[in-house]
């Protein structure tokens, strides 16, 4: 199989899950103090908490494991937003957002409160001037993401938080500011300080680690209630028994991650390079979706193929064995084209002959060339049987 | 739950049957938009003297069961009488098929749609029957049959989500009855629209959810 899917979720590395097995068969206690395997477990953890504090900048005790990344995302949005007393608060994202972060702040809208949904240019960067002049005494906190996962734009984190920063000294008090780093992980380096985030959400699986953890860094002083209770042992943000397991995954995982980061991103990219020149080269009427070149992701492509749909072509790579992803109405379980694309000013067409691929460290030339080949016929026939032709040159 | 598509579906949609174009066809007929994800083309070639469907070739825009839905129709129409072929039902093409998921019956309905719109197409221009109906309540409720609640696969008519249909000179207005928050909400009221403007007559067509 040639997996060219990796924004969706990654194959865990085969060291990750020895140290996962290790884990469960020598590191099953719960965590606690003062006994030999308490501590051991605790130990454990620990290590983890230490390895992605470091990353980023951060301090062991700012950093908790959650069951997924759309769990960090819930707890970071729904705790920030139950901690503060602000009247008529406003919450504020943009409309390109991952799943979770929208669904929370529709959910919070049913609850009363007021969401400003930041609009993005062509190529799927946020507008921060319309960031800047929604932020106000009434903000109770923005999330963005480091990465737009379906169509690849580096987001000016930044910036934002620059800005945030500014409108917090102006209103008082502190506008806790939540990054969504999820599918940034795998290509971009953080460190929160130089960002100013207060909350920092993570998943395992985007970076060949367990699916089942993620994991969310916490400011110290950052305002934030839990939003699930029970035993307050390992978290009293995270209560109950800790995945030991999938966090010793999350730990070498990470400790992988770095220890090749750079070679990893340019080998990445230069995948990437030679597959959208294939692409540019042999298949016409086509169109980038998001940034060219350095201002997206080295591990990720879109494209929309015009004329056809991107289910059918999805579905044929399939049948070859090789995964990718797709934006078109189709494929969605809600019958709708992709909002991103919708979003950057693609038509419904356009957005539904698009496709995804996204990358990993385990991707060859030999992988990329076989999907191009593939690609190609795929997009000869599937439009040598379409209703719809190019216009006549 | 996984939604999987069956091994016939499968085979018709990597060698769909009855791929193609027919050059000076006897009728032919497109239903379906880019814009909402399908477009399916019907050609036919038709024994006069026999109304007897001597071939069908259709061409497809759109997804897996789009291709093999269109390719079934085409199998079922071919050596049938015209009054035959129109009588097949999007039921009878799902079953053939091994059944297609509920979020994907309406390419099975838009299949039979292109298939009846070119059979018709043929019945009024050389035997002069005219299907041209009048813009009443029961044509819309005829045409509201075609779309399908996502869900479950089953028309909107039957699942008594429409609760009223008016005309007033040419535009029908259509209650329906979703969840405000339904994902399908707007892929639905999208395509009450695509098929009630295509009744002769329609004006405009607004659909308000109550």
């Amino acid at each position: 199989m040639i997996y060219l899917d990796n924004f969706r979720s990654t194959m865990v590395a085969p060291e990750v899950w020895e140290a996962m097995r290790t884990a469960a068969i020598d590191k099953y206690a719960v965590p606690a103090a003062f006994t030999q395997c308490g501590t051991g477990a605790a130990e454990l953890i620990e290590r983890a908490q230490n390895r992605v504090a470091a990353a980023i900048g951060a301090s062991q005790n700012e950093v908790v494991f959650t069951g997924s990344g759309t769990e960090a995302i819930n707890i970071a949005l729904l705790g920030s937003a139950q901690a503060q007393v602000i009247d008529k608060p406003d919450i504020v994202t943009s409309e390109i957002e991952y799943p979770a972060t929208l669904a929370v702040y529709r959910a919070l809208e049913k609850e009363g409160y007021k969401a400003h949904y930041v609009k993005v240019d062509g190529e799927g960067k946020y507008d921060l001037d319309q960031l800047s002049s929604v932020l106000n005494e009434h903000t109770a906190m923005v999330s963005l993401m480091g990465v737009n996962h379906m169509i690849g734009t580096i987001e000016p984190l930044a910036e934002a938080g620059a800005i945030i920063a500014e409108a917090s000294q102006r209103v008082g008090r502190r506008i806790p500011y939540h990054v969504d780093f999820a599918s940034a992980l795998q290509t971009q380096r953080l460190n929160v300080d130089a960002v100013k985030a207060d909350l920092v959400s993570f998943s395992s699986n985007k970076i060949h680690g367990p699916k089942g953890v993620g994991a969310l860094y916490v400011r110290k002083g950052t305002k934030i209630h839990p939003i699930t209770f029970g035993s307050e042992s390992y978290s009293p943000l995270v209560p109950g028994t800790p995945n030991t397991m999938g966090i010793a995954g999350f730990d070498k995982a990470v400790e992988l991650l770095y220890a090749t980061f750079d070679q990893d991103v340019e080998h990445m990219r230069s995948l990437m390079n030679r597959l959208a020149a294939g692409i540019r080269e042999r298949i016409p009427h086509i169109l980038l979706n998001g940034p060219d070149g350095v201002g997206r992701a080295a591990s990720h492509l879109c494209y929309s193929f015009l004329f056809i749909e991107g289910e059918a072509i999805m579905m044929f790579l399939d049948m070859d064995e090789i995964v990718v992803d797709t934006g078109s109405a189709c494929a969605a379980a809600t019958l709708k084209p992709n909002y991103i694309l919708m979003a950057i000013g693609r038509n419904h067409e356009q957005a539904h002959g698009s496709i995804r691929f996204t990358l990993s460290r385990y991707n060859t030339e030999a992988d990329v060339d076989t999907a191009l080949a593939k690609l190609v016929a795929i997009v000869e026939r599937l439009r040598a049987q379409s209703t719809i032709r190019p216009p006549a040159q | 739950m996984a939604i999987k598509y069956t091994a016939k579906v499968i085979e018709h949609f990597k060698s769909p049957h009855n791929i193609g174009v027919i050059e000076n066809a006897d009728a032919c007929a497109t239903e379906g938009s880019p814009a909402c994800g399908d477009e399916i083309t019907v050609y036919l070639k038709i024994d006069k003297a026999t109304d007897r469907i001597e071939d069908v070739k259709f061409q497809s825009y759109g997804c897996a069961s789009n291709i093999a839905t269109g390719s079934i129709i085409t199998d079922l129409a071919k050596g049938k009488t015209i009054d035959e072929a129109e009588a097949i039902t999007w039921k009878q093409a799902a079953d053939e098929l091994g059944g297609l998921p509920p979020v994907k019956m309406h390419c099975s309905v838009l299949a039979v749609d292109g298939l009846r719109s070119a059979i018709r197409k043929y019945k009024k221009e050389v035997k002069g029957i005219d299907y041209d109906s009048t813009l009443d309540v029961k044509t819309v409720t005829e045409e509201l049959k075609h779309v399908l609640w996502p869900p479950v696969g089953v028309d909107i008519i039957t699942l008594k989500m429409v609760k009223y249909i008016g005309i007033d000179q040419g535009a029908v207005s259509v209650e329906v009855s979703i969840g405000s928050d339904d994902k399908f909400l707007d892929p639905t009221i999208d395509e009450i629209v695509e098929h009630v403007s295509k009744i002769k007559g329609v004006k405009s067509v607004s659909v308000e959810n109550v």
